[in-house]
Order: C-alpha cells, then sequence, then structure tokens
C-alpha cells in the first residue's frame, strides 16, 4: 500500500471516529423532522401544566372580569375627562379675556372722556 | 372532545352563549388541554402555559355571545388562542427593549427534568428559531385544523396557507436535530 494511501485511510478513520454512535439514526430523524409523537409530547407537556380545578379559576376570574370596566371604556373615560378639561381650560381662558378687554375698555373710555374733557378746558 | 359529536358541541356552546355556567364549565374542561398544549407549543414556557391558558378562556366567555356560528367555534377559540399567544410574545418583545436586564430573566432554562425525551427537546428547539406567525401555523395544524379554517383564522387565502405551510416545515425541519445540545 501506498504511503499516500496510508495517509488517506487514516484521515478516513480519525474522520469517522468523530461521529457518534447512532449517527445515521439521527440523521434519518432530522431528515424526517418531528414525529407525531414528538408533537403529541409536547402537547401533553403543556397540558401537564394546569394545576387541578382550573376551569374553577377561570370562571372566577372571568366574573371579577366582567365587574371590571374594559380597556375601551377605561380608554372613553380618560378620553371624555382630557376633553372635559380641555373644555373647562377653554372656557376660563376665554372668560377671563373678556373680563380683561372690558376692563381694559372701560379704562381707554374713562382716559379718552378725560382727554376729552381736558381738550374742552383748554 | 373529539368524541363529541359536532351537534352536540354546538349544542353545548349555544348554552354557555345564554350564560349556562355547567355549559361554560364544561367548554373549558373539554378544550383546556388542547389550548394549553398550543400555548406550550407557541411559547415554549411552561410557566406561561396556565396564565395565558386563563386569558384565552376569559377571553372566550367574555366575547362568546358575539360568535355567530356555534359550529366554527373550535376554530374560533383557537384564533384567540393564536391571537393572545402572540400578543404575549409582542409584549415581551416590548418589554426586553425597555428591560434590558429581562431577557436574562425571561430566559431561565427550564427545571431539570422538565425535558422529557431527546425528541421534545429537539422539537421545543426547532419551534423556539421559528417566527410565532409560523409556530402558529405549525401548532394549529397539529390541533387538526384544515387549511381553509386556517386560512379564516389567519385572514388569508388557502393557497397563501399552504405557502406559508411549507416554508414553515422547511424551516422546523432545518432547525430539528434530536441530537442537539440544549
Amino acid at each position: 500500500m501506498k504511503p499516500e494511501e496510508n495517509a488517506w485511510r487514516a484521515l478516513q478513520q480519525h474522520a469517522s471516529a468523530q461521529l457518534r454512535t447512532g449517527f445515521a439514526e439521527r440523521v434519518l430523524r432530522a431528515a424526517q423532522g418531528p414525529q407525531p409523537e414528538a408533537w403529541r409530547q409536547l402537547s401533553a407537556r403543556g397540558a401537564a401544566q394546569l394545576r387541578p380545578g382550573f376551569a374553577e379559576r377561570v370562571l372566577r376570574a372571568a366574573r371579577a372580569a366582567v365587574d371590571m370596566p374594559s380597556l375601551a371604556d377605561q380608554l372613553a373615560l380618560s378620553l371624555g375627562t382630557a376633553v372635559v378639561c380641555a373644555l373647562a381650560v377653554f372656557f376660563i381662558q376665554d372668560r377671563t379675556a373678556r373680563q380683561e378687554d372690558e376692563r381694559n375698555l372701560a379704562s381707554w373710555q374713562q382716559l379718552a372722556m378725560t382727554v376729552a374733557d381736558d381738550d374742552v378746558r383748554l | 372532545m373529539e368524541s363529541t359529536s359536532p351537534t352536540a358541541l354546538a349544542d353545548l356552546v349555544r348554552r354557555a352563549q345564554k350564560g349556562d355556567e355547567v355549559a361554560q364549565r364544561d367548554l373549558i374542561i373539554a378544550y383546556q388541554h388542547r389550548v394549553a398544549g398550543f400555548v406550550y407549543a407557541m411559547t415554549g414556557r411552561s410557566d406561561y402555559v396556565e396564565d395565558l391558558a386563563q386569558q384565552v378562556f376569559i377571553k372566550m366567555i367574555r366575547a362568546l355571545d358575539r360568535l355567530q356560528a356555534p359550529a366554527q367555534f373550535e376554530s374560533w377559540l383557537f384564533r384567540l388562542a393564536r391571537n393572545t399567544c402572540i400578543d404575549q410574545l409582542r409584549r415581551q418583545k416590548l418589554r426586553r427593549i425597555f428591560l434590558p436586564f429581562g431577557e436574562e430573566h425571561e430566559n431561565i432554562p427550564e427545571p431539570a427534568g422538565a425535558v422529557d425525551t431527546e425528541e421534545l427537546d429537539a422539537l421545543r428547539h426547532a419551534l423556539a428559531q421559528l417566527r410565532p406567525q409560523d409556530r402558529a401555523l405549525l401548532a394549529l395544524v397539529q390541533e387538526g385544523r384544515s387549511h381553509a379554517e386556517i386560512a379564516e383564522i389567519l385572514s388569508t387565502s388557502v393557497a397563501a396557507v399552504k405557502a406559508r405551510l411549507h416554508r414553515a416545515r422547511e424551516h422546523l425541519r432545518e432547525h430539528y436535530q434530536p441530537d442537539h445540545e440544549a
């Protein structure tokens, strides 16, 4: 046997020694994908997480949830409150500005009358 | 519920719609294991299962009177389950953005002995690599939903469901390594 043939053989042996036992089976299983049994186990494992009395707990929680306002109701209430606050601010600001204008107008009228009186006297 | 005829199921749903608590309890008991399995396939987390399954059934009870066709109850329930899980996964993603250390706490591995077999472990690992939408698709198929039902659940066409399902299965196979190191 030629030395290079020996080397190739040694290389092959080294490479095949890296494969763990059951390599072919694992390749086949990976190629086929998960079998129904794996899905069944997954589902069973999920189901096993539910503690006894699950249905009663759900019904109790659902009854409690009915008494609580829904998210939509809470949002509507928040929106309504914001609109009322905005209207109140607008109304107060408008009234204050109008009162201020009236006061300014009155003082200007007074000033104008005083000036007019002075003009007449002069 | 597999052994219950469609007529009996529709009757049970109608009674539950009228507020009959016994019927509501029977519906929960009939579907709790399947919904829990679906939630587990979607999230891969045992500690989310009870909480999310409870959310699904509370939504079911609150929205049951809006279900027009009692015969389509199963598709409708799994649509609720899918949407609840996807919402939870989205919230989790958002939380990771705002709470940088949250991810470390969320990724605490399942307790020792929790993973039963190599196949189950490989399936959980492979599912975790997929997008939640693809996980939902595969889990719905495992739940026995037809292509037409899935198309209705996802508000898309049957052809689109088939194409997405094909891609999802390919991705699952790519990541499915029964001997992978967890």
